[in-house]
């Protein structure tokens, strides 16, 4: 279960967002807080330290000469 | 409405043998256009004057020397989030009422050499976001099988138009579904290519890594011929492939006996089970692939769900990076829908985002392996036909898990094709999805597909 997010924690991170809200965009944003975290969630399995992302940057022949 | 829409491929052909005028082709479309268009809102920018001038300049240029390509003289239509030199380039939002861009898109400068003739600027949702929005500079495109329903976005303006007869293609982009959905929607054909094989140069980013460019057309055939003009290395875009281009149009009409086909069954019949009409169009299609010779294989992936949270967490925060600044001076300036998802990405911390795209390597080796012996996999483009346009969520993108975003997560060619009518008559489709740069196979399957059904010959009545 998604923990939910208290008031503090949701005023600090849109403030570091730098986003004004008004207080019905604040109360609509909350009620998918829930959904993100699911995702989130979802996004983890075990796979260790050493599993690599996607987007690894390669040298290409062009960055060489 | 006037007389019956040529396919590209159709009008090529007749252009050639000087049949056709590109000027008379043009003022078809045009006619269509004012008949149309006041309902529709396909166009966000008609550029009528232009069109004419290009009309007589290839007619001219054809008259002398034949046309020098399949879409020399062509009407075509493209998103109004491709950079246009000189034409006003919106992205449907209140911050760019005034933007007109000093140069064109990679995809745009493409199809001009090609010869095509520049209808106008097409309808999208806020900087392609899916859509549909109310509050936007101009309306949504509405559906022309129906105009209470919904285009599905955000290339709506490009699958609206096509559908209607007012241009015979037109550029599409696709984050999680924005060509393939509206191809779907308005019962025409879209193809996502390979990411990287068409540049993204010159068109507003949505989520930088999932973004591709590709043609919507009424037929595979069309998106073949729009993809050979399309298709090329572009050192103006990072992600560009500097590979070898495939003849797209050489391998249509070959036949697919023989060929794999593996069914996600699982993603459409349990993660997320669509409409009758839409597991029909699916059976059918199956039923007609077998048919045709082609073999039909299972295939077993990790859920949808997880390929749309990894797909979402990303898009989510690619593209709050993209319009940040703006979203911390001018976040009311944006509609409400493109708002939203920028405040999303508030939630998201960058673990959870490098968590997402290290589940994206694992997806995209687990579709590599599962088609490791099969030419094409096949599932929904949606779950079924197309909604009221008052009835779609606000927060679609927390309700069901989307068909499309799996192959942006992956990179891989997608393509919808209609595969029939549902409920109230309106178009449902399949979406088939090939390996790396095989754009070819996949389109040679669809046309296959095209010419062994009867649903290429039917258009909307409004058309």
């Amino acid at each position: 279960m998604p923990i939910p997010i208290n008031d503090a924690a949701f005023e600090y991170l849109l403030a570091r967002a730098g986003l004004t809200l008004t207080d019905a965009e604040k109360a609509e944003l909350k009620t998918v807080c829930d959904g993100i975290t699911e995702m989130a969630q979802r996004v983890r399995k075990p796979r260790g330290r050493m599993a690599e992302p996607a987007l690894t940057y390669g040298f290409a022949e062009e960055d060489l000469s | 409405m006037s007389a019956a829409i040529p396919t590209i491929a159709e009008a090529a052909r007749q252009i050639a043998a000087k049949e056709l005028s590109p000027v008379e082709l043009t003022k078809a479309c045009l006619e269509r256009v004012h008949a149309l268009d006041g309902e529709l809102h396909a166009f966000v920018h008609l550029t009528e004057e232009r069109a004419l001038a290009e009309a007589r300049a290839a007619e001219t240029a054809i008259m002398a020397n034949g046309p020098s390509g399949p879409l020399h003289g062509i009407p075509i239509g493209l998103k109004d989030i491709v950079d246009t030199k000189g034409i006003p380039t919106t992205c449907q939002s209140k911050l760019l009422q005034d933007n007109i861009p000093d140069s064109d898109a990679t995809c745009a400068e493409k199809l001009a050499a090609a010869g095509t003739v520049l209808m106008g600027k097409l309808t999208t949702h806020e900087f392609a976001d899916g859509g549909p929005s109310f509050d936007l500079p101009q309306p949504p495109a509405r559906n022309p099988w129906n105009t209470d329903h919904f285009t599905a976005g955000s290339s709506s303006g490009t699958g609206a138009g096509v559908a209607a007869g007012m241009i015979l293609c037109g550029i599409g982009t696709d984050t999680g579904g924005s060509i393939r959905g509206p191809a779907a929607l308005c019962g025409i054909a879209g193809l996502k290519p390979t990411y990287g094989l068409v540049s993204r140069a010159g068109v507003a980013p949505a989520a930088f890594s999932l973004d591709h460019i590709g043609p919507m057309a009424w037929n595979a055939e069309d998106c073949a011929i729009m993809l050979q003009a399309l298709a090329g290395h572009d050192p103006r875009d990072p992600a560009s492939a500097d590979r070898p281009i495939q003849d797209y149009t050489a391998a249509l009409g070959g036949g697919i006996k023989g060929l794999k086909i593996g069914i996600i069954h699982h993603f459409h019949e349990t993660d997320r089970k669509v409409s009758d009409g839409t597991q029909h169009g699916i059976n059918a299609a199956i039923a007609t692939f077998r048919g045709l010779g082609a073999e039909i294989r299972e295939v077993q992936l990790s859920p949808l769900q997880d390929w749309h949270a990894c797909g979402s967490l990303i898009s989510i925060v690619e593209r709050a990076t993209a319009y940040e600044e703006w979203a911390r001076t001018r976040l009311h300036d944006f509609g409400e829908r493109m708002r939203t998802r920028l405040m999303l990405g508030t939630f998201v911390s960058g673990v959870d985002y490098v968590q997402a795209v290290r589940r994206r390597r694992e997806l995209r080796d687990e579709l590599k392996a599962a088609m490791a012996d099969l030419d094409v996999v096949l599932t929904a483009v949606f779950a079924a036909e197309a909604p009221k346009i008052d009835d779609v969520p606000q927060w679609d993108v927390f309700h069901e898990p989307g068909f499309m975003m799996p192959f942006n997560v992956a990179g891989y060619p997608a393509m919808s094709v209609c595969s029939g009518f549902g409920a109230g008559g309106l178009p449902v489709a399949i979406q088939l999805v090939g390996k790396p740069f095989q754009e070819a196979t996949v389109l040679r399957i669809a046309d296959a597909f095209e010419k062994a059904t009867p649903f290429r010959n039917r258009r909307p009545t409004a058309a």
